[in-house]
């Protein structure tokens, strides 16, 4: 078990690697693009963390039993906050030392001819209707709080729990319990408000009353998809055997499908909606990611669009039907990694065509910059990865004296809750 | 690979470490009642003489379905000019009340099906009412578009039956959708429910039949569908309603999209919204738990029900409520946030004008019973008085209905004409027709109690301790699941 900390040191040597190479990009493409990249990689390694406090809270609130042995993974995914947080520096930075670079309206002379428009940033009526949210003081006093209140959640959640593999007591799991009853509404607040601004607002003329409730669908499923790996790593490893068993490979499996579904219901749900009711003011978010204005052709986003609706929903969807394949530990884990790069690239769908060329066109997909996503995805999510093993070795496997753990050794299909 | 061929072999030391902290789970069935105690209390409400208050309730439910009766009369004779909508409401209160019976129509299949998938074995003692309830709110739900199409002779048209008249439905409205999505949904929820009844109905044909009275024993023997209890009858019981789970599943979900999107697909501010689909489906499950709570509390009180109706199974209802309640405020809020960052001029309007203009009241019913009211449920001693449990329900009740009027009438009354504003007040006949509905749901709900049995018995005992092969006494949760 405590084969954590040579891994460990690994991993910090990866995420360090992945971050130089991404600073590299700093001279080869410019910052804008780099710090594009960055964000990117921040909401996907953010919305795996922002899924497990999810996941965490929801067991608690549901009394849940079958998931205590998979619980513990997920709370030491939990102390990768407080790094995110860190790693959410330079982008904070930016708001102060590079205004408009990423977000136009941080800059209020930002020159909207630049992206296709034409006017300042301040002369934007639309901003101008926004101003008191889009500003820079609210984006840092907003993204403060969101991250303090997750690592805040993470460590009462993570305290109480380690603290009753020492002594027991039942306490504990009802202070959990109580965390988990004002985290909930606290972490969906604050998830709805850190998309809107950090990922929406790339946009600020468009607007979704559903984007907060897409992100919360794709950061559960990659959560799930992360759960999943570890389940099989831990059980290659011979950490978990006796201690999973197949219903519990089988009940992650379901979860997973049923946020598939989910996921797939509301990011429909959007679109179509928009579509039907063709309001240019909506619009203009999905024609940028479906046609170039300069020619009147299809754009590289089309096609990113359309992997997105049969490798995000239909691949997973009819994969997660077989019963057979939820059990597997050998086919389970491509499926895990599958949902979890296709939420990737959905991250990348919604953040990459915000950066605009003078027409006002989605800079392409397929172009260098993309390498300092791949690097800026390795640079956090070894830091991600290192926080996990570092956080691993310290508490038990799973968590021993948990009112639940008798019932989650001894899972089967037909059990209750 | 088995769990225990996994846990023969190579069962790491961590397991020798485990001992788990004390926490019982809450018993399903309290008072270690048998088996045939709990035939006996089931079957006993049917073959009991009739109360006293059974009757008096039957007789007032039937004065008050008569409004229904007489309001939806007084218009087929006259008119659709007799409810009072008038431009610019030209869509009210026949949209609001059919909303509000198919959101609480949502409950039933939600707690048979979904609660069904996800292994929630306190979904037992409230399911079969929680169904009935479901196809009695549908049936009202139902009254309202039928009726409102003004000729309802001509209501057939709304099928695309190939007809002589080439009459084609237009099919991309969602009121269209809503034919195939409320009859498919209807369709589901009566069989689910049947077949749930099969073996509840075999035991009061062979009680009747036993006791001699041979007319009900045939009845119940007749709708029983030869029923016998073997084991195969079993195996295709629980594969049907194992199927007919996964199937309602989405279609509970769909019905209160394609709902959602009677308004959402539309350009009237305060209705063209992406969260109307999901923040729809909270809603109908959120009106459907209270009025489940509504129903159940009183007749849980009446049938010295406490045994099976336990106080954890109350928390549990009142829970989904408030989480579903809080879903609901979730809603509202990012709507009015929307409203403002989407800075729509039209759409800021609209929303102020919900909450300050001639229908704030309306709105702050609303806000104050599905936003404010629940909340309450957040302390374990008013979820443990049922009396106010029971009124906070109605609270619920009252406060979706105000929903749906909030949604639809604020957002037509004031549209894009300032010159054709108007304020829409419903007619008598309206107010009658909806009324009626209440009694119209109280008759057929009155009459499921008399005559079919309100729990699922055979479901009931599978999720007491005595059902349990390993013979745990963790009672509810060691049992082998709905092995029955």
């Amino acid at each position: 078990m405590a084969a954590g900390a040579p891994a460990a040191g690994r991993a910090l040597v990866i995420g360090l690697a992945g971050i130089a190479l991404t600073a590299l990009g700093l001279l080869v493409s410019g910052g804008a693009k780099v710090a594009f990249s960055w964000l990117v990689a921040l909401t996907f390694w953010g919305g795996i963390a922002l899924g497990m406090l999810f996941l965490v809270m929801i067991h608690h609130i549901f009394d849940a039993s079958w998931s205590v042995v998979i619980r513990r993974q997920f709370e030491h995914g939990l102390a990768s906050f407080k790094w995110l947080a860190l790693l959410f520096l330079p982008l904070v930075a930016s708001v102060y030392f590079a205004p408009g670079a990423v977000w136009k309206w941080m800059n209020p002379a930002y020159d909207l001819a630049q992206v296709g428009g034409s006017g300042t940033v301040g002369e934007d009526v639309l901003w101008a209707k926004k101003a008191a949210l889009l500003n820079p003081t609210a984006f840092v006093v907003i993204t403060v709080l969101s991250f303090g209140i997750w690592i805040w959640l993470s460590a009462r959640l993570r305290a109480a729990s380690f603290a009753q593999d020492a002594d027991g007591d039942l306490k504990w799991t009802y202070r959990n319990r109580v965390t988990a009853a004002f985290g909930l509404p606290l972490a969906a607040v604050t998830l709805t408000l850190a998309i809107v601004l950090w990922v929406k607002s790339l946009d600020y003329h468009w607007f979704s009353t559903m984007y907060g409730v897409w992100y919360f669908a794709g950061c559960v499923r990659a959560a799930l998809s992360m759960g999943v790996l570890i389940m099989v790593w831990l059980w290659v490893r011979g950490d978990y055997r006796g201690v999973l068993n197949a219903n519990h490979f089988h009940s992650i499996g379901q979860l997973m499908f049923a946020f598939t579904v989910f996921w797939a219901y509301v990011t429909f749900s959007q679109y179509f909606l928009i579509w039907n009711a063709n309001i240019p003011e909506e619009t203009f978010w999905y024609n940028l990611r479906e046609m170039n204005s300069a020619t009147g052709f299809a754009n590289q986003w089309k096609w990113v669009g359309m992997l997105l609706l049969f490798g995000h929903f239909f691949v997973p969807f009819f994969l997660l039907l077989s019963y057979k394949r939820k059990l597997s530990r050998t086919q389970m884990p491509w499926v895990a990694l599958w949902i979890a790069a296709i939420f990737l690239l959905d991250l990348i769908y919604n953040i990459w065509p915000s950066k605009k060329d003078g027409n006002g066109d989605a800079l392409p997909f397929l172009q260098l910059h993309q390498v300092w996503t791949v690097t800026a995805v390795i640079g956090v999510g070894g830091i991600c990865v290192w926080a996990y093993l570092r956080s691993f070795p310290t508490t038990k496997l799973i968590p021993i004296r948990d009112p639940r753990i008798g019932e989650s050794l001894t899972y089967h299909e037909s059990s209750a809750d | 690979m088995s769990h225990a061929a996994e846990s023969a072999h190579d069962a790491p030391s961590i397991l020798r470490e485990v001992n788990p902290t004390p926490l019982p789970r809450a018993t399903l069935v309290e008072n270690n009642r048998s088996f045939g105690w709990i035939t006996d209390k089931i079957c006993g409400i049917i073959e009991g003489k009739t109360p006293t208050w059974w009757w008096v309730c039957f007789v007032v439910a039937c004065f008050v379905a008569s409004f229904t009766v007489a309001g939806l009369t007084y218009l087929v004779a006259t008119g659709v000019g007799v409810w009072g909508h008038a431009n610019p409401v030209n869509w009210a209160w026949d949209i609001v009340n059919f909303v509000f019976w198919i959101g609480i129509g949502h409950a039933g299949t939600l707690i048979s099906a979904i609660l069904c998938l996800l292994r929630q074995k306190w979904r037992t003692s409230i399911n079969r009412a929680a169904e009935a309830m479901t196809i009695f709110a549908v049936v009202c739900a139902a009254l309202f578009p039928v009726f409102h199409v003004g000729r309802v002779w001509f209501a057939w048209y709304l099928f695309p039956i190939p007809n002589s008249n080439y009459i084609w439905q237009n099919f991309r409205s969602p009121l269209e959708w809503d034919v195939f999505a409320v009859s498919t949904y209807g369709t589901v929820s009566v069989l689910f429910w049947y077949v749930g009844l099969l073996p509840d109905l075999a035991i009061l044909r062979d009680r009747f039949t036993a006791a001699g009275n041979r007319l009900r024993g045939w009845l119940y023997g007749f709708f029983a569908m030869g029923w016998r209890g073997s084991n195969r009858h079993w195996s295709n019981y629980e594969m049907a309603y194992l199927i007919l789970a996964g199937i309602s599943t989405p279609l509970v979900l769909s019905v209160h999209t394609i709902v959602s999107f009677d308004f959402a697909v539309s350009l009237i501010p305060g209705w063209h919204t992406t969260i109307f689909p999901p923040y729809f489906v909270a809603g109908a499950i959120f009106s459907g738990f209270g009025m489940v709570l509504t129903l159940m509390l009183p007749l849980r009180a009446i049938y010295r029900l406490e045994d099976l109706i336990t106080q954890y199974h109350i928390d549990c209802m009142c829970k989904i409520t408030l989480a579903t309640g809080t879903i609901v405020g979730y809603a509202y809020g990012m709507e009015f946030f929307i409203a403002w960052y989407g800075a729509n001029p039209y759409e800021g309007f609209a929303f102020i004008n919900r909450a300050f203009g001639h229908y704030a009241w309306a709105y702050w019913i609303m806000i104050s019973c599905n936003v404010i009211t629940p909340q309450f449920f957040w302390f374990k001693k008013v979820r443990e008085n049922t009396t106010l449990v029971w009124v906070l329900s109605i609270f619920v009740n009252v406060g979706m209905w105000f929903e749906r009027f909030v949604i639809i009438v604020t957002s037509l009354a004031r549209d894009f004409l300032p010159s054709s504003w108007g304020y829409y007040s419903p007619s008598i006949v309206e107010i009658f027709t909806f009324f009626g509905t209440f009694g119209v749901f109280s008759v057929l709900f009155l009459l499921f109690i008399r005559f079919l049995p309100v729990m699922p018995m055979a479901e009931l005992k599978a999720v007491m301790p005595q059902a349990d092969p390993h013979g745990s006494g963790d009672a509810g949760h060691g049992a082998s699941g709905r092995s029955h």
